[in-house]
């Protein structure tokens, strides 16, 4: 920003530094519960509920580890008659008395999380591609309240949704299927892409597909190289907002599925220990499923705004 | 998407107190009662009213949308 | 206007088409523009009609029933508006809207308080601003489920770590209170969790109102000699009111149908004290399995939602055309 330009209605010196000084509390303190899961993580389950809680603690892998396994108490003897532990988990489970039996649930519905997100991403932003381009170019009847209506299906109480999404997914066999969570979320997700991919598609001026149809291309082919390559930023941006929404939902994921396709929202609470919840797993669970966001939410800061405003707003 | 017409000319014979920015003020206010009647901890008689309030509102509202400006 | 534009190319195109397979090209060009846009919109709205319209009419119908999901050989009775009297004359529900009444005024009230300062703020555009926004945005874009869970271990007396801090600065003994299991506090609770989550998205919608505010504006008022709490308040705010418009309605839409946080949070505890609207719903619909009563129920909540969401458009465009 140039002062000078500004030079009346810039801010001076002093109220910067109590502006930025503020700020930078603020930040600091949102962090702190983040900051906290990522401690907590990598904590023993005894520190992690320690009193008062530890800051300062002897980080430890024993949060993961639990994580990604089942583990059995044995005796002494039984644990003795092993021969050296394979690993460092192995090693951590046995100064706990515990062998590990097998792998946890965890995984395979990180697996879900990833399959579901982006297979719902995938087929949203195709379809929404499609009708942007649809609302964005003809003069389609109706087409505000078409637009409206694909706008309200996102607004919906998602527990209203269920209950008929739950009695019919019953009858076809979808409850339970990574397929039918895909189809529910590209359903919900359709909405933001459409209204987001449209703005990005109007501001791609009109005269380059016309340019390209008086050089001879169908309207088709003009779509396809000429449109969908200038898109493509805006494309990038709303498979992202799509992403994030898929990934994080947890009403649906918890009314419609159960094993199978359960993604990781609804089973990261679900994880105990011996004796109530196991808070470093937990916390384990917690960052490994929120970094993907994070590295996203940088990335994705520019175009932040006109994701949660439906596009509205662009700066 | 505005949806801002210019129906000046084109519909004299509409009355006036049925042009759209009034009429949707008013779904709007019915709609914003509704919500007052719904969340107001007093009577459990305008509870029980709010709802219908509200459908009232919401349909006027889409209705009303449709009027030239 | 297309519409003229491609029938007058259709003569000039052919030569250039000549790469693709001729009967493919044909077949495309064939298409007009209205088939064209028929075709790019139609397999969305046919997928919204079998995935959310079709399932909303089935409610429809299903709340004029006495229909049980988990008896799904029962005999189906109608029963007229019977389920829409019992919902709104039920005292529990009725208590659970003004549970929500509660967390969606005072989310509300906070978010935009904070969320506003905070976009005051950070447009003195200081040195380090664009870092320390992204910074505080973070919250927003995390699952409210996994991270309210979390939250349910940092509320633990003793062990955890809010106590610990009020307990820091208040010198009140962290064991003294409990956030989730008090019936006074826990409704602040969940208010606390979700303005730490929500507020990022206030803030991030009121700093575009205050940047969509040209400098002449300012630069005239300081020629007027206009104080600097006149100008905030003659300029700033109703200038920037459309946009804070924007976030109240979309945080009152969401809040109203708040969920997936809350439950993991309190699960609607102490008692009934933090039962949201969704959270009986849900309750109704899947514990009890009265579903003619709970479609209801979902059909009073979706009305409500929808009355918002007309406004919540009428907003966006307004805010669009800025």
């Amino acid at each position: 920003m140039s002062t000078t330009a500004h030079s009346v209605v810039a801010p001076g010196r002093l109220s910067k530094s109590i502006a930025g000084a503020v700020v930078i509390i603020y930040a600091l303190v949102t962090m702190i519960p983040l900051a906290w899961i990522l401690l907590t993580s990598l904590k023993s389950p005894p520190d992690s509920i320690s009193y008062p809680p530890k800051v300062i603690f002897e980080p430890t892998a024993e949060g993961y580890c639990n994580l990604f396994t089942t583990r059995s108490r044995q005796t002494d003897e039984y644990i003795e008659s092993l021969g050296p532990p394979r690993g460092i988990c192995d090693e951590i489970t046995r100064k706990r008395n515990m062998v590990i039996v097998g792998e946890s649930n965890y995984w395979p519905r990180f697996m879900n999380s990833l399959i579901i997100g982006f297979g719902s991403t995938v087929l949203a932003v195709f379809l929404g591609t499609l009708a942007a381009y649809g609302f964005s170019r003809f003069r389609v009847p109706l087409a505000d309240d078409l637009l409206f209506f694909i706008l309200s299906t996102r607004m919906m109480p998602p527990i209203a949704v269920a209950i008929p999404i739950y009695l019919m997914y019953r009858e076809l066999g979808l409850s339970d299927t990574a397929m039918g969570m895909i189809l529910l979320y590209t359903a919900v997700n359709v909405s933001l892409a459409v209204w987001l991919l449209k703005g990005f598609i109007d501001e791609i001026p009109r005269e380059y597909e016309e340019a390209a149809m008086i050089d001879g291309y169908s309207r088709m082919q003009a779509f396809f190289k000429v449109v969908l390559p200038q898109a493509t930023t805006g494309i990038a941006a709303t498979a992202i907002f799509c992403l994030i929404f898929a990934w994080n939902e947890y009403a649906f994921a918890v009314l419609l599925t159960s094993g199978e396709a359960q993604t990781a929202p609804p089973f990261i609470p679900t994880i105990i220990g011996e004796g109530g919840q196991d808070w470093p797993a937990v916390a384990a669970g917690t960052t490994i499923f929120l970094v993907p966001i994070l590295v996203f939410t940088i990335l994705l800061r520019k175009q932040l705004l006109r994701g949660i405003t439906f596009g509205a707003v662009r700066k | 998407m505005s949806v801002e017409r210019n129906g000046k000319g084109t519909r004299s014979a509409w009355p006036g107190f049925l042009r759209r920015g009034p009429m949707e003020m008013l779904a709007m206010i019915l709609i914003g009662l509704g919500f007052l009647m719904m969340f107001q901890p007093f009577a459990e008689i305008l509870y029980t009213y709010s709802f219908v309030t509200l459908l009232t509102g919401t349909v006027m509202f889409i209705i009303v949308s449709k009027f030239p400006e | 206007m297309n519409e003229r534009f491609s029938t007058t190319l259709e003569g000039t195109a052919d030569a250039a088409a000549r790469s693709t397979p001729p009967a493919v090209a044909r077949r495309l060009r064939g298409l007009s523009d209205r088939a064209i846009a028929w075709i790019f919109i139609s397999p969305t709205i046919i997928l919204l009609l079998a995935i959310n319209i079709f399932p909303l009419c089935w409610a429809i119908y299903l709340s004029f029933t006495n229909y049980r999901a988990n008896r799904p050989n029962a005999e189906v009775k109608g029963v007229g508006l019977r389920n829409f009297e019992r919902v709104l004359t039920d005292g529990d529900t009725w208590l659970a809207m003004q549970a929500t009444a509660h967390f969606v005024f005072w989310t509300i009230v906070l978010q935009t308080l904070i969320g506003f300062t905070l976009a005051y703020l950070i447009d003195r555009k200081f040195r380090g601003h664009a870092f320390w926004t992204t910074v505080i945005l973070i919250p927003m874009m995390l699952s409210p489920a996994v991270v309210g869970n979390f939250w349910r271990f940092l509320y633990q007396p003793q062990i955890g770590l809010f106590n610990y801090i009020v307990s820091f600065f208040t010198g009140v003994e962290p064991s003294s209170f409990q956030m989730l299991g008090d019936v006074t506090l826990a409704p602040w609770a969940i208010i606390i969790v979700d303005t730490w989550m929500w507020t990022p998205y206030v803030m991030l919608i009121c700093l575009a109102g205050l940047r969509s505010i040209p400098d002449y504006i300012y630069e005239a008022a300081e020629v007027d000699r206009a104080s600097p709490w006149r100008q905030f308040w003659s300029i700033t705010i109703p200038m920037a009111l459309p946009f804070i418009m924007l976030a109240v309605l979309f945080r009152g839409i969401e809040n109203f149908k708040m969920f997936d946080m809350v439950v993991l949070l309190t699960g609607g505890g102490p008692g009934s004290t933090t039962e949201l609207a969704s959270i009986t719903l849900k309750r109704e619909a899947f514990e009890s399995w009265r579903t003619g009563r709970a479609s209801a129920f979902a059909i009073i909540l979706f009305v409500a939602v929808f009355g918002l969401a007309n406004i919540y458009v009428k907003a966006l465009n307004r805010v669009k055309q800025r």
